[in-house]
């Protein structure tokens, strides 16, 4: 045993380097004044004041949120049918499902975002698609739709593996049992098969919801200047103001938030699995 | 007043895949009535529950429910509810939720599922757990939980498959005389698999003992058990003595060169049969009183009697030498090779049959190289044998002249002949190396063979009769010498259960009434 705890040594340190010192570092630009001396530190709150006064930042705020509510909404409710289907097939069908799920995640997030680009873009096919169905030729990169889009596109498989894992492991004795006591199908699925799914379900909630709330490169690329996030936001501070301390007193508010979140979700499941209406 | 035909199954085929796990299975269930389906595993009885409950259809046949062909009717249209073979309850549930899901989907009011929950867990005894969360209970508990959860709907059948299968045997006694206690409170069917066969005799009124997709016997635990049907009943229900017989004329049967009286009738004259004496049926008396006499050969204590062993024939022996011998490997002068084989005996009548490969075999003679351990072929058997009795020399050598010269012993082996038990047995002395006897994974079985010990019925060379091997050396380490190894066949052995303790070795005297004497037809394979 010993021996092997041992090969966790290079990525004890790795991890030391390479995820605690920044996080570290974040925490410590947050609290203090822009311009400091390599020793000295002068601490302030101001970042946090500034951030929490301006109706600007907040909007962005809110918007990130909303959108990763949708994104999570979204796919959460695509997503189910296409994993309890997967669940109920054979296996030869659910491998080859299974397959066709995770192969664009082999290619680049990146490149799979700008792909959606020439699709939206004005005179792009689906725009010339949709005039040709008489719907005329609406815009559609550079909107909220195609923001979540994008999203959804990017985060869905994850919540449909979580979901159909959850689903996999349920015993079959369990929905013939219900079919026993009289239930029908769709009564099985809604006493039966949907409470005992959830701890699949928020899974899948938090692997989308954490990424789609500070997602920048989607917003940037499909939303354009137009569809600002508080990824981008953050993203500008670094890199175009230069505001490293602002940066990263938003970058330790976002942490909060999602931190909260999680707990949240998490509370929700454990009544969840058990509330089932009690008489 | 007959009792109502609740269900009747009518030609039940079932395939799976090409097999035929049910085979044409016909069978009435009453009202009322504690059925049980007993078998080994694989014999159907779980397959035949399935297509009741409707989690499977039958490939052929129709299931007839109150009056009505129920094929095609789902599962939760049926008025039956089943208590699964792990219980399978629904573990985000509590044990009050649990009990009540069946009576919730039908959308009864909430004081009247209060109500009728309630008096389910206090005939189940578990008042004061429906808060508990069901995955922390024991095994009993959740068992009477899933009974709770099924008898709480007032089905007219509960089907059970395998129900105490995952309990201790403690808990399974407690719960075979609750099971029964709560059939007969409820008053409803039940329909029980299982393949204990206990548990069957214990709880049912009703035993349908299954074999291969066939039902064999359908009746009354006491019928049952005392008038089994055929040997594979006899055998699956209870302990029993079973032997082979010929029914001479009604009411007359013969075994082991008797005839007894019996009450049985109705068979051809002369027919074969087989006939069951139950072990509890036997007395033991006297030498001059008993219809048969033996010698007592075991007496087990089994808590409340005595489970004794008399042998009334005794069984064939015959005894041979061993020659143990140390190693005689013989190494080329290069040190290339070895070679090593032993000397043999062989009945003057089986000479014809001693080919080369045969000369082989029976001296295990091998050549290898010492150093890779590789086995080098023996090219050349040299020996010269007539059909005499005698010693002669045989001469093994490899291709590159290594050799070893052994002796073969040509005898006229008697075999021993048993009239009475109609059986005779024979047997070789032989010679091993202590290496190959230490070496032997499967000592009984490797001894049989080398010292070619056979055992056949005299009216039929072709029918061999099973042999035992004893012998008193310790293999692990054995040394040069010469021992006596005995080669028996069983004889007529009678188990017996009696209060009365007997001592071994003793003659006693057997003695049974005719009723005890069930006869029943050969079993056709």
């Amino acid at each position: 045993m010993k021996k092997f705890s041992q090969l966790a040594i290079p990525y004890i340190v790795w991890a030391a380097l390479m995820i605690l010192l920044p996080l570290l570092l974040i925490i410590l630009y947050a609290f203090t004044k822009p311009g400091n001396e390599f020793i000295q530190f002068s601490l302030t709150l101001e970042h946090f004041a500034k951030f929490f006064t301006d109706p600007d930042f907040l909007l962005v705020l809110w918007r990130s949120l909303v959108i990763a509510f949708k994104t999570t909404l979204i796919c959460g409710v695509l997503g189910y049918p296409v994993a309890y289907f997967i669940a109920r097939s054979n296996d030869r069908v659910r491998n080859i499902l299974i397959l066709a799920i995770t192969l664009p995640m082999w290619i680049n997030m990146l490149v799979r975002t700008y792909a959606w680009i020439g699709l939206l873009s004005d005179g792009g096919i689906l725009q010339k698609l949709l005039g040709l169905l008489g719907f005329g030729e609406p815009k559609l990169l550079y909107t909220e739709g195609a923001v979540l889009l994008g999203m959804v596109y990017n985060f869905i498989p994850f919540m449909i593996l979580q979901i159909n894992t959850s689903l996999c492991k349920l015993d079959h004795s369990l929905l013939e049992a219900s079919a026993d006591l009289g239930a029908d199908r769709f009564q099985t699925f809604w006493r039966v098969v949907f409470p005992l799914s959830l701890p699949g379900v928020v899974s899948g909630i938090t692997l989308v919801f954490l990424p789609a709330v500070s997602s920048f490169f989607i917003p940037k690329l499909l939303g354009g200047g137009q569809y600002f996030l508080i990824g981008n936001v953050i993203e500008n501070q670094f890199i175009t103001v230069g505001e490293w301390n602002f940066g990263s007193a938003i970058s330790l508010i976002m942490v909060m938030v999602m931190m909260l979140s999680m707990y949240a979700v998490r509370r929700l499941d454990r009544s969840g699995g058990r509330e089932e209406d009690r008489l | 007043m007959e009792p109502k035909k609740l269900i009747q199954f009518r030609n039940i085929v079932k395939e799976f895949d090409g097999q035929i796990v049910l085979k044409g299975v016909n069978l009435d269930i009453c009202e009322n009535e504690f059925v049980t389906l007993l078998g080994p595993s694989g014999c159907g009885k779980t397959t035949l529950l399935r297509i009741l409950g409707g989690f499977l259809e039958a490939t052929e046949g129709q299931v007839i429910f109150d009056g009505q062909d129920i094929a095609g009717v789902p599962p939760y249209k049926r008025e039956l509810n089943t208590v699964f073979q792990k219980y399978a309850l629904f573990p985000h549930m509590n044990v009050y939720q649990n009990i009540a899901f069946g009576l919730k989907i039908k959308k009864m009011s909430k004081d009247v599922i209060q109500q009728k929950v309630m008096k389910m867990l206090k005939l189940i005894g578990m008042e004061g757990y429906e808060d508990k969360n069901v995955t922390l209970l024991s095994g009993g508990q959740q068992q009477r939980v899933a009974i709770a959860r099924a008898l709480v709907n007032e089905p007219k059948v509960l089907l059970l498959d395998e129900p105490l299968g995952a309990l201790d045997l403690k808990l399974r006694k407690e719960m075979q005389y609750e099971l029964k206690r709560i059939q007969q409170e409820v008053g409803i069917t039940f329909v029980y698999v299982t393949h204990d066969q206990e548990e069957a005799l214990t709880m049912s009124d009703k035993i349908v003992v299954m074999k291969d997709g066939e039902i064999c016997q359908v009746g009354s635990p006491l019928e049952i058990y005392n008038e089994p049907a055929n040997r594979y009943v006899a055998n699956f229900i209870g302990e029993s003595n079973i032997l082979p017989a010929v029914m001479v004329e009604d009411y007359k049967v013969r075994f082991d060169d008797i005839t007894f009286d019996c009450v049985d009738h109705g068979f051809r004259p002369n027919e074969k049969v087989d006939v069951v004496i139950r072990p509890e049926d036997i007395d033991i008396v006297e030498p001059d009183k008993g219809k048969l006499t033996g010698e007592v050969l075991s007496v087990l204590f089994k808590g409340v009697h005595y489970e004794v062993i008399v042998e009334t024939v005794p069984g064939t022996t015959v005894t041979v030498k061993m020659h143990v011998i140390g190693n005689r490997d013989v190494t080329s002068q290069n040190g290339k090779e070895k070679i090593s084989a032993n000397d043999f005996y062989v009945d003057i009548e089986d000479l014809d049959q001693l080919d080369e490969k045969e000369i082989v075999a029976r001296s295990d003679a091998q050549a290898w190289n010492p150093e890779t351990d590789e086995y080098i072929s023996i090219s050349h058997i040299d020996c010269k044998l007539e059909k005499k009795l005698g010693s002669y020399p045989v001469t093994f050598s490899t291709s590159s002249g290594t050799s070893v010269q052994r002796t073969i012993f040509v005898v006229n082996q008697p075999f021993v002949r048993n009239e009475k038990a109609n059986e005779a047995v024979m047997a070789f002395n032989f010679f091993k190396a202590v290496d190959e006897i230490k070496e032997s994974v499967a000592l009984d079985t490797d001894l049989k063979t080398w010292a070619s010990a056979q055992a056949w019925k005299l009216t039929d060379e072709n029918e061999s009769v099973d042999i035992s091997v004893d012998y008193d050396f310790d293999d692990e380490n054995i040394q040069e010498g010469v021992y006596n190894i005995t080669f028996s066949t069983t004889g007529r052995e009678f188990k017996i259960h009696t209060t009365d303790y007997v001592e071994e070795g003793r003659e006693v005297g057997l003695t049974f009434f005719p009723e005890d004497i069930h006869v029943m037809e050969k079993m056709v394979f």
